[in-house]
C-alpha cells in the first residue's frame, strides 16, 4: 500500500468524514422503529461506534462526559452492568463498558461515581464456572468460550485476572481444540472463526499461547480468503466484512497474516462501504450497521491502512489504549 | 465478541430517507412498543408474579424482539414463581424472589402454598416422597402442571426460532426450560420432553444443514439424553448414522463430516472394535472420502475430513482415534496408497490447487512417519506441485513461500 490516502485511487479511499458523521448520527436516531429494538445492545453499540471513531483518529467526536454518564447509568450493584438502563447485567455488556472506560481514561470515575472495579471484577468472576473453568454470560447459565474471553479482557484491564482460575479456564479452551488447529463454542464444537478469535486472544492474554497448532490453524484461516478478497468464517461459507476482524486478528496473534492476499482484503472491505453516508455493511450493497463498521476498520487498521491508527489485535481496542493501560 | 445479532445481515442497501408516512408509521410502531414496554417492566418489577398476563405481555413484546434479552429474564422470573415443584439443587427460585416476598398469584388451578418460594420444601426429583408440603396426589398434580408449563413454554419459542434462527437468546431460554424439566420432572417425563428436542434440531437442520446454533443444540440435547439424570446410554452410533444421512444428502457439508471426527473414536471403542474391525473401518471411511473427492475435488469440507483420516495415521493423538494397532509397515503403505490415489486425480483435474496441496502434504507425512528427509523424486514433486500451487492459489503466496523455506525446498527451486 501506498504510504499517504491521497495517492491511492479513489475506490480505494476510505471515506472517513463519512463515517465519523454516521457514527456520530446513531444516537440521534430515536424517530426510528430501529433504534428501539436495538436497545438491547446500546452499550456494546457505544463501544463498537466509540472504538471506531479512535481507529479513525477522531476520538472526541462522542462526547466523554455524556459517554461516561451512560456507562454508569447501567451499572447494577452487583458491579455488573446492562446494555441500558433497566436492561439486566450480562457478561457482554459489562465487557463493553470496561472496554469504553478503558478507552477514555475513565477508571477513576468508576471509583469514584460508579460501584468500583473491584466490584465488576467480583461481577464477572462469580460467572466462572469452577468446575470446568468456562464462563456463563449471566445467572441463567449459558456458556460459551465468548463469555470466557470477555471475562480476561475484562478483568486484565481491571488488573484482576487473580479473581478467576486462569489454569482451568485454559484447560477448557484447550478441550475445544478440533484437528483442523481450529476452536469451537464448546468441546465437540465444529472451528468458527468467531470461536478461534476468543479462544486464540484468551490463550494469549494468559499467556499461553503454546498450546496453539499455528501451523495448521494458520492454514485453516488462511483458507477463509476466498475468491473476490473477503473472508469466510468456516469452509464453503460465504464472506462477510465482520470475518476481516476475527480471521485476520487471529493470524496476527499467531505471526501469519501475511497468509493471505492483503490487498484483496482492503479492496474487499472498501467496496462495502457506503461512501456518502458512511458505514460499512457485511457484502457489496447491503444495509451498513455500526458492527461491520467498526471490523471493517479494525480489518483496515491491521492491514496498515494509511492513516488509521493501530488496534490491538487481542482487546480490538486503539493500541495506545492498551499500552496506557497495560504497557503492551 | 463473536456475532450478537443485531447486526444487519444480507440485507440490501436502500436509500435511508424515508417518507413523511414511513415516518410516521415508525412513530407509532415506537409509541406502541414504549407503551407494551413500560407495561411488562411494571409486572416485571414485582418479582413472584407469575400469570397468564406477564406470560402474555412479555410474549407479545418477546415476538415483536426476540433479542431482548432482560425480557426473557423476566419471564424466567415469573415461570420460576409459578412452577409448583422444586429443583433440587441450587434452586434459582430463591435468587429470582429473594428480594421479594412471592406474592403467589398463580391464577392456574393447581396453585397451593408450594407455588410460594419461601414455604416450599426442596424435593429430589429423583426420589419424590409425600413432603412436609403435600401429599404424593398433590406431587402428581404439582408435576403435570409443571409438564403443561413447561410444554407450553417450549411451543411458544418454536415460531421465534423459526424466523430466526441464529438468534442466541432464544435458543438459550427453550435449554433453560428443559433443564428445569430435568431438575422438576420425573427422569421418565423429562426424557420424552428432550427426546422431542432431537427431533426439532433435525427440522431446524433439515432447513439450514450448516447452522452452527442448531449443531451445537443437537450435541447438547444428545449429551443430556445420554446422561445419567435421563436414565440415558450412549447415542454414538445413532448419531453417526445421523450424519452418514446428511453426508448422503449434501457432500459438502463440513459440519456433517466434523460431526462423524468426533464421534468415531467413541463409536469404536463402544463397538469393542479389534483391530481387523478397525481397518476395515479406516479402508471404508477412505473409500467414501476418496468417492467424494473424485466428484468434488475442489471441496474443502472433503480434503479436511481425509486430513483428519490421515492425521488418525501419523500422529499419537490421531492414531488413538482409530487404529492404535496398526504396525508402521502398514501405515507407511495406507499413506503411500492415498498418494497414488491422489496422484490419479490429476488425469481429470490438472487445475485444482486441493489435489497439490494434498499431494505436498502427504508426502511430508510420509517423510514424517518415516522419520527421514525427503529422497529426490520426492523432492522434485514437493517442488513442482508448490510451483502449481503458487500459479494456481497466488492469493496465499506468503504461505507457499513460508513452507519453501520451511521445507528446504528455496535451492532446488534456484538450481532449476
Ligand atoms: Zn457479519
Amino acid at each position: 500500500m501506498p504510504q499517504t490516502f491521497q495517492q491511492l485511487p479513489e475506490e480505494l479511499q476510505l471515506a472517513t468524514s463519512a463515517h465519523v458523521k454516521y457514527i456520530q448520527s446513531l444516537d440521534t436516531r430515536k424517530d426510528e422503529y430501529d433504534y428501539w429494538l436495538t436497545e438491547h445492545l446500546r452499550l456494546n453499540g457505544l463501544y463498537w461506534g466509540l472504538t471506531a471513531l479512535h481507529l479513525l483518529g477522531h476520538p472526541e467526536a462522542l462526547p466523554r462526559a455524556e459517554t461516561i454518564d451512560f456507562v454508569l447509568s447501567c451499572q447494577h450493584d452487583n458491579g455488573g452492568f446492562g446494555a441500558a438502563p433497566g436492561h439486566d447485567a450480562h457478561m457482554l455488556s459489562t465487557v463493553s463498558a470496561v472496554q469504553i472506560l478503558a478507552m477514555i481514561d475513565a477508571f477513576d470515575e468508576l471509583e469514584t461515581r460508579g460501584k468500583g472495579k473491584a466490584q465488576v471484577g467480583q461481577y464477572i468472576a462469580n460467572l466462572q464456572n469452577r468446575q470446568t473453568g468456562t464462563f456463563a454470560g449471566d445467572e441463567w447459565g449459558e456458556e460459551d468460550t465468548r463469555f470466557l474471553y470477555g471475562a480476561f479482557n475484562a478483568l486484565s484491564l481491571l488488573g484482576l485476572l487473580s479473581l478467576v482460575d486462569v489454569d482451568k479456564a485454559v484447560d477448557h479452551i484447550a478441550a475445544c481444540a478440533n484437528f483442523d488447529g481450529g476452536y469451537g463454542v464448546s468441546p465437540g464444537a465444529e472451528s468458527h472463526s468467531g470461536q478461534i478469535f476468543t479462544c486464540v486472544a484468551a490463550l494469549t492474554i494468559a499467556g499461553r499461547q503454546s498450546l496453539i497448532d499455528k501451523e495448521r490453524l494458520g492454514r485453516w484461516l488462511s483458507e477463509r480468503q476466498i475468491a473476490g478478497g473477503g473472508l469466510n468464517g468456516r469452509p464453503e461459507k460465504k464472506e462477510d466484512v465482520c470475518y476481516s476482524w476475527w480471521v485476520l486478528s487471529s493470524l496476527e496473534m499467531i505471526g501469519k497474516t501475511h497468509w493471505i492476499d492483503k490487498d484483496q482484503l482492503i479492496a474487499f472491505i472498501l467496496r462495502c462501504q457506503d461512501p456518502e453516508k458512511g458505514g460499512i455493511s457485511d457484502r457489496p450493497g447491503d444495509m451498513v450497521d455500526v458492527w461491520h463498521t467498526l471490523f471493517g476498520i479494525t480489518g483496515l487498521s491491521l492491514l496498515q491502512y494509511p492513516g488509521l491508527r493501530a488496534v490491538d489485535e487481542v482487546y480490538c481496542l486503539p493500541k495506545s489504549t492498551t499500552a496506557r493501560v497495560l504497557g503492551r | 465478541m463473536a456475532d450478537q445479532g443485531g447486526s444487519q445481515h444480507g440485507i440490501a442497501r436502500t436509500s435511508r430517507a424515508r417518507t413523511e408516512e414511513q415516518r410516521l408509521n415508525d412513530l407509532d410502531r415506537i409509541k406502541k412498543y414504549g407503551e407494551l414496554e413500560r407495561q411488562v417492566r411494571a409486572r416485571a418489577a414485582a418479582q413472584g408474579d407469575y400469570s397468564a398476563e406477564v406470560l402474555q405481555l412479555t410474549g407479545k413484546l418477546l415476538r415483536l424482539n426476540p433479542e431482548y434479552y432482560t425480557i426473557w429474564n423476566a419471564r424466567r422470573r415469573s415461570l420460576i414463581c409459578g412452577l409448583s415443584s422444586r429443583p433440587s439443587a441450587g434452586s434459582s427460585c430463591s435468587r429470582a424472589c429473594s428480594s421479594t416476598t412471592p406474592s403467589g398469584t398463580t391464577t392456574t388451578s393447581s396453585a397451593n402454598s408450594s407455588s410460594s418460594c419461601s414455604t416450599a420444601t426442596p424435593r429430589s426429583p429423583g426420589r419424590r416422597t409425600a413432603g412436609t408440603s403435600g401429599t404424593t396426589a398433590d406431587d402428581d398434580d404439582a408435576a403435570s402442571h409443571d409438564l403443561e408449563m413447561l410444554k407450553s413454554e417450549l411451543r411458544f419459542t418454536i415460531p421465534l426460532l423459526l424466523d430466526a434462527p441464529k438468534c442466541y437468546w432464544i435458543w438459550s431460554y427453550r435449554l433453560w426450560i428443559l433443564r428445569q424439566a430435568t431438575e422438576r420432572l420425573r427422569p421418565a417425563v423429562a426424557r420424552r420432553i428432550w427426546e422431542e428436542e432431537l427431533g426439532l434440531a433435525s427440522k431446524m437442520l433439515g432447513k439450514d444443514r450448516r447452522n452452527f446454533h442448531a449443531w451445537g443444540y443437537r450435541r447438547h440435547v444428545v449429551a443430556q439424553l445420554e446422561s445419567a439424570a435421563l436414565a440415558g446410554g450412549s447415542m454414538a452410533a445413532a448419531e453417526f448414522a445421523y450424519t452418514d444421512r446428511m453426508i448422503k444428502m449434501d457432500l459438502s457439508n463440513f459440519s456433517a463430516w466434523h460431526s462423524r471426527s468426533r464421534l468415531i473414536p467413541r463409536l469404536l471403542d463402544e463397538r469393542g472394535a479389534d483391530d481387523t474391525a478397525r481397518r476395515a473401518f479406516l479402508d471404508s471411511e477412505l473409500n467414501t472420502i476418496r468417492n467424494a473427492i473424485n466428484v468434488g475435488p475442489e471441496d474443502q469440507s472433503l480434503w479436511y475430513y481425509h486430513q483428519f483420516l490421515m492425521l488418525g495415521l501419523v500422529t499419537p493423538e490421531g492414531r488413538a482415534a482409530i487404529a492404535p494397532a496398526l504396525a508402521l509397515a502398514d501405515r507407511v503403505a495406507y499413506v503411500t496408497r492415498e498418494i497414488g490415489e491422489i496422484k490419479e486425480l490429476l488425469e481429470d483435474y490438472e487445475d485444482e490447487k486441493l489435489i497439490y496441496e494434498g499431494l505436498f502434504d502427504y508426502t511430508l507425512y510420509l517423510c514424517r512417519l518415516e522419520n527421514r528427509q525427503p529422497n529426490s523424486d520426492e523432492r522434485a514433486g514437493l517442488v513442482e506441485w508448490l510451483g502449481k500451487l503458487r500459479r494456481l492459489d497466488p492469493m496465499r503466496n506468503g504461505r507457499w513461500a513460508d513452507l519453501e523455506r520451511d521445507c528446504g525446498l528455496k535451492e532446488g527451486r534456484e538450481g532449476e
